[in-house]
């Protein structure tokens, strides 16, 4: 009878590394097509176009979605009142998806692990008034940039007259989200700094005076400091810099090409102008 | 300047539907890992060797490292090492991965519990039902499994307790469960920008559900009372 029940468990184990091993061979075997033809493509689409198998556009189409990692960024990707992603890359994305003729899927991911989502085929772009840093642009195929933006210190609105130039923020500290732009700046520039998860958090320790000030993108500090928010009390003054953004894709992907020439044909009918309007973006527009 | 009343229906909303993703992974966790747990208890507690031994090594790896750990590799691994992203970009898919990572990591918790509780019945009993002529399995399903549910209760509530306040973990696969609902507004989202209220307002939903947990569990460990 022991042994009877030894049996049974140990079969139970096999089975259940049996299931293991069947999920682990058969992305093995599509890593063998992958490594024979350099191809990014499922085992399937691999095997039935291995000609297309390394052109990510045809992985795409392939799929018929466009996955596209986004977080909620007002005026850049954010719901309406019907759960709906609505914003200027957002926008942009469904009219870019439609051009494919594929269907396009917003999905809201950690702003940490984009580039992890990217490898891991989870997401296929990123596209979320990014910034083009030498990390983002070292790791991702990126479009030319499309949008201005810059990098401005927040500060409580009561000593903001004292900051209002390079030199006075020398002695303050910072709060900068991990890995941003606005870290960057705070480096280039020799500034006492400490890291922090998000942007947010960056102005929460502001206004909990855990630090003096952060370091945040100019877009998102006109719609999260002062009248209205729960930041009232801050204000931004300095602008550290300039910058862009670009819309990421994996690298050697050549989506990234095709959605230049989108642009440029937006650009040119007119339709880039008019959804910037919609979201009172348009002086920030690249010409 | 909306006021916190007015912002209040479209924040609950929100993270209404982000509490309802926390409890799904809950129910999912606790259906897979309690039955699950039991095959591994008895992995570990079997007579051949290789197979206590593979457990054990089994339940030291997943006990050992951090679930965060787990999951991510669990999620991104099929995609980035074998080019096979198995479980898709939307959200179905990331609760799949994040459902699975924490079955089997609480069945692991789990099985340490049972194994425990087994144990724990006197040997004396096993010995008494073999003189009797009775089976092994019927010496574990009529003498040994009751007793060893009553021992269990109070390790399990713990661990069902810890489980309910885990599942805020799954955000770092980007599951938009309760906290990730009450953080969006920190940034800005559905109109309400730079609101930080919203997170901290989440405890009161784990505090809850808790509470009603732990109401539930101590009826069970009365009704479990009768016999010592």
């Amino acid at each position: 009878m022991k042994k009877l029940i030894a049996l049974i468990m140990a079969m139970a184990m096999v089975l259940s590394l049996a299931a293991c091993g069947s999920n682990s061979s058969a992305p093995a075997a599509s890593k063998d097509e992958a490594a024979s033809s350099a191809a990014a493509a499922e085992g399937s689409a691999s095997a039935q176009a291995p000609a297309d198998s390394d052109s990510d556009l045809a992985y795409i189409q392939e799929k018929g979605v466009l996955t596209v990692g986004i977080t909620d960024f007002e005026p850049m990707d954010y719901k309406d009142e019907n759960g709906e992603w609505i914003g200027f890359d957002a926008d942009m994305a469904k009219l870019f998806a439609e051009s494919l003729g594929v269907s396009v899927e917003f999905v809201e991911i950690d702003w940490d692990n984009k580039i992890l989502e990217l490898d891991g085929k989870s997401i296929d772009c990123v596209w979320n008034g990014m910034t083009l840093t030498d990390e983002v642009l070292s790791a991702m195929e990126c479009t030319e940039a499309y949008l201005n933006n810059a990098q401005v210190a927040v500060v409580n609105a009561d000593v903001a007259d004292q900051y209002q130039d390079m030199d006075s923020l020398a002695d303050l500290t910072f709060a900068v989200e991990s890995g941003s732009a606005g870290q960057a700046q705070a480096v280039e520039n020799g500034l006492n700094y400490t890291e922090v998860q998000n942007q947010a958090a960056a102005l929460m320790e502001v206004a909990a005076g855990t630090s003096d000030a952060a370091i945040i993108d100019s877009l998102m500090a006109a719609a999260m400091v002062g009248e209205g928010t729960s930041y009232e009390n801050l204000t931004y003054t300095v602008g550290l810099n300039s910058e862009e953004y670009g819309v990421g894709f994996r690298k050697g992907s050549d989506l990234a090409e095709a959605l230049d020439d989108f642009f440029d044909t937006c650009k040119e009918d007119g339709t880039l102008e008019q959804i910037a309007n919609t979201y009172k973006v348009q002086a920030a527009l690249v010409k | 300047m909306q006021t916190i009343m007015e912002q209040m229906p479209i924040v609950l909303n929100s993270l209404n539907a982000g509490f309802l993703q926390t409890l799904k992974l809950f129910f999912v966790t606790l259906l897979g890992a309690i039955p699950l747990g039991l095959i591994i208890a008895f992995g570990s507690m079997s007579r051949f060797k290789p197979l206590s031994l593979l457990t054990k090594f089994i339940v030291w790896i997943i006990r050992g490292t951090p679930l965060m750990i787990q999951m991510l590799i669990i999620y991104y691994f099929p995609g980035l090492v074998f080019n096979n992203p198995i479980w898709g970009g939307g959200e179905t898919g990331r609760f799949l991965a994040a459902s699975v990572s924490f079955i089997i990591n609480y069945a692991c918790y789990f099985s340490e519990i049972y194994r425990g509780g087994i144990q724990g019945v006197p040997k004396g009993q096993e010995e008494a039902g073999l003189v009797l002529g009775m089976t092994r399995s019927q010496i574990f399903f009529k003498v040994t499994l009751l007793q060893m549910i009553k021992r269990i209760v109070p390790p399990m509530s713990n661990e069902i307790i810890t489980l309910v306040k885990d599942t805020a973990l799954a955000r770092i696969i980007s599951l938009q469960e309760v906290i990730w609902a009450g953080q969006a507004f920190m940034k800005g989202s559905q109109g309400i920008s730079g609101a930080i209220w919203p997170m901290f307002f989440t405890a009161f939903y784990y505090l809850i559900f808790n509470g009603i947990l732990t109401v539930l569990l101590g009826r069970l460990e009365k009704k479990l009372d009768y016999f010592r």
